[in-house]
């Protein structure tokens, strides 16, 4: 309290004013995005279910240094919905939106060959009375949905659920190729990859880039996350992608106190396996089944950067990854590395990213081609490994002058991403609106992923979907 | 096994040669940016900051590689700045450059030795050295030569490698050490009693570690990249051994036994005349 004038001071920094949404009700609500205590807080209040709070960004300093890197977005060509309730609640996507589509994502089914106590699509083993499983004919409709919106999509990936045991599941993929879709991932456990002996070869054959859920090396990870001890499946699976010649990206849902203290190992673990070309960090995200949790002591973004760094410090630093512009900056954080399996040197320590990504300091970018290949190789559509990956990475090291050798080394890296999703209690319609990665749902329309998670989208579906399966059915 | 190039040669080092060979080295450039010294543009900019240069100022850049402070000098004070270096390919490469940047009226460089400066005595108001003096043969020499050039009270701006090169590795002892100013690195009092033996006045000293930390970072994960590169071809063996320098003279940093320095010196007004004091009305001295 200020003894002269009696007032006293507010505990945060309040830096700005957004709308979210109640995670009880659902209701849209104002929300304030605050700095305290060198952390990003998002609060609100619902007149029903009172005050909430959730921490959004560990590391106040770099939420506000990196907005710099918000890129204008791009409309697609086709919207899907008007503008009627405001945002959450039109998506598909509606005028108001401010990015196109990156990713595509299709849930071909919601039956799994896992029960995983995190999962955020409520999928499993046991018989669902309202599952769903996609037809062939259903996905190629929404294949057709993504051309249309966005003309020649960058990336496309199959989830679930558990794809991989779909019958229909390499059709699909296939159809996704046949469109021109230049990165077509599987989302998958691997426990099919690793039980038959047929499937990454036919993979191979389609050109299917794998996204394989990686959680870490201890039994202890394995059975909070997964519910289950998977590390030799899943170090068979890998060794049948390398075999068959799949590319391979590790997809780690990382949780506090569970296995933040495993990033740096399945880093090199990556580095070192022939068929890893990347590995791609999630914050766990608390929707669906995974509730019971404290939205104050979640792990961001800049968490696992500091992790990463502090578990790799002969390798990494963290300004070597660099904030995604296509999105919020804040929402992903990607670095490339030079890499030979034992070495590996990030690619922003030879070239200065910040001189081509910065899009609100007025400045001269050095050259136009190089800023082109980095927004395609620092975007939710890039997965290491990839020839069109490859391709972007040489470029860059051509325009900035690397040795004309060094630019095939180059064109190799390995990708390291940081993706924190939003749930409920993080849900910020100012990064919503910028969302680039799409859930593409039966009736062609896309929704932003963390919208179709947080908002009830992923409700409404499964329940017409599981109406339409009965009445199928009957 | 073919033991392959060694560093030398890597490093554009000819034997009995001379370190200004080695900063045209395409490897050499690579590994240290187009900076080439600690600090970069920013410490250029502070140097130049602290020693007062003004537009239209006439500077002599002592050791001036590939112009690029002589260019920053030019264009962001409108200094007017002679280069003066001793690898011709330079002169005529900072030549090329300064033109091309529209600054040929402003930026003229000479081929020469720092030893016998190729300019009129007087003739600056400022001298700039950047991470070169340690490179010279005969120091006094130098600032003998700097001090002659500048007009009575101009300034002198130096920024260099500390150490008690005494305790340092060994390792960093070699030729490549010599190129990187290690070998005859002094600690910052050193500087200063050279520029006092020179007959300047001190102004100011800074030191600036970090800057040092951070460009032998950038050659260590360069070099690296380069062993990326070429696997286990024949130039491993001298990559590795670059390496290792790299890492011994990090952990030199760390320990504080290697730093970076910038020191502001100023040749005295006129021999023997104290510069006139103000006094007030009243015929006191001010401020007493």
């Amino acid at each position: 309290m200020d003894a002269l004038t009696g007032r006293t001071s507010h505990d945060s920094v309040f830096l700005e004013l957004t709308r979210s949404i109640c995670p009880v009700c659902r209701r849209s609500l104002d929300a304030e995005v605050q700095a305290r205590a060198g952390r990003v807080f998002l609060r609100k209040r619902c007149p029903q279910h009172g005050e909430f709070e959730a921490l959004v960004y560990g590391d106040a300093e770099r939420y506000v240094e990196i907005q710099r890197y918000n890129k204008p977005g791009e409309r697609p060509l086709r919207l899907q919905t008007e503008v009627v309730e405001g945002c959450p609640r039109d998506c598909g996507i509606c005028p108001e939106h401010k990015q196109h589509s990156c990713l595509g994502i299709i849930e071909v089914n919601s039956g799994c060959n896992l029960d995983c106590p995190i999962c955020f699509a409520e999928s499993g083993t046991g018989h669902q009375p309202d599952g769903f499983s996609l037809s062939l004919e259903q996905v190629e409709g929404m294949l057709d949905a993504f051309v249309e919106a966005e003309g020649e999509p960058e990336a496309i990936q199959l989830s679930g659920g558990e794809p991989s045991i779909h019958p229909e599941i390499l059709d699909m993929l296939a159809a996704a190729k046949a469109r021109g879709i230049k990165l077509v991932m599987l989302n998958t456990n691997g426990i099919r990859l690793a039980r038959d002996p047929r499937f990454a070869p036919a993979l191979a054959r389609v050109g299917v880039h794998v996204y394989l859920q990686f959680d870490g090396f201890k039994d202890s990870t394995q059975l909070a996350i997964r519910g289950r001890l998977l590390q030799r499946e899943k170090l068979r699976a890998l060794d049948r992608c390398a075999a068959a010649g799949v590319g391979v990206s590790l997809a780690a849902a990382i949780e506090r106190g569970i296995n933040d203290d495993e990033v740096g190992a399945i880093v090199r673990f990556g580095v070192e396996h022939p068929a890893v070309t990347g590995v791609f960090f999630q914050p766990v995200t608390h929707s669906g089944r995974f509730l019971d949790f404290d939205p104050l002591e979640r792990l961001t973004n800049s968490d696992v950067i500091e992790a990463v760094a502090r578990q790799l410090p002969e390798w990494f630093r963290e300004d070597d990854f660099v904030p995604v512009p296509c999105c919020s900056p804040t929402c992903r954080a990607a670095t490339y590395a030079l890499y030979d399996g034992q070495d590996l040197v990030p690619l922003p320590r030879l070239v200065d990213v910040d001189d081509y990504l910065d899009y609100v300091t007025n400045r001269a970018v050095p050259d136009l081609d190089v800023r082109t290949a980095l927004e395609g190789l620092f975007s939710a559509s890039a997965a290491g490994g990839t020839e069109r990956t490859g391709e972007r990475l040489e470029c860059v090291a051509c325009g900035v002058g690397l040795p004309a050798e060094l630019q095939q080394v180059a064109a190799r890296g390995f990708m390291v991403v940081v993706q924190d999703f939003q749930d409920p209690y993080t849900l910020d319609v100012r990064k919503l609106r910028k969302c680039c990665v799409a859930e593409i749902v039966p009736d062609g329309r896309l929704i932003p992923f963390c919208a179709y998670n947080s908002v009830g989208y992923r409700e409404q579906v499964r329940t017409q979907l599981s109406e339409a399966a009965r009445n199928g059915v009957q | 096994m073919s033991t392959g190039p060694s560093l030398e040669t890597l490093l554009g080092l000819e034997p009995g040669g001379c370190c200004a060979s080695a900063y045209d080295s395409p490897a050499v450039r690579w590994l240290l940016g187009d900076e080439l010294h600690p600090g970069g543009d920013e410490l250029s900019r502070r140097l130049a900051g602290l020693s007062g240069i003004e537009p239209g100022g006439r500077v002599l850049d002592v050791a001036s590689g590939r112009g690029r402070t002589a260019r920053l000098l030019a264009s962001e004070i409108g200094a007017e700045v002679t280069g003066i270096e001793l690898s011709p390919q330079s002169v005529a490469a900072a030549q090329v450059e300064a033109d091309a940047a529209g600054l040929a009226g402003r930026v003229r460089f000479l081929a020469g030795d720092a030893a016998v400066l190729p300019a009129p005595s007087g003739a600056f108001d400022a001298v700039v050295c950047e991470c070169a003096l340690c490179l010279f043969a005969d120091k006094d020499d130098a600032l003998a030569e700097m001090r002659r050039v500048l007009r009575p009270g101009g300034v002198v701006a130096i920024s260099d490698v500390t150490g008690e090169a005494g305790q340092l590795p060994a390792a960093l002892l070699g030729p490549a050490g010599q190129v990187a100013c290690l070998a005859d690195a002094l600690p910052l009092d050193g500087y200063q009693a050279l520029l006092d033996r020179a007959g300047f006045e001190p102004l100011a000293a800074e030191s600036h570690d970090g800057a040092l930390a951070t460009l032998a970072e950038r050659v260590e994960d360069r070099l690296r990249a380069a062993r990326i590169l070429v696997g286990a071809t024949e130039y491993a063996t001298a990559i590795a051994e670059a390496i290792e320098l790299v890492r011994v003279a990090r952990r030199a940093i760390a320990a504080g036994e290697l730093g970076y320095g910038l020191f502001i010196a100023r040749r005295p007004a006129l021999a023997n005349v104290r510069p006139p004091r103000l006094r007030s009305a009243a015929g006191t001295v001010e401020g007493a």
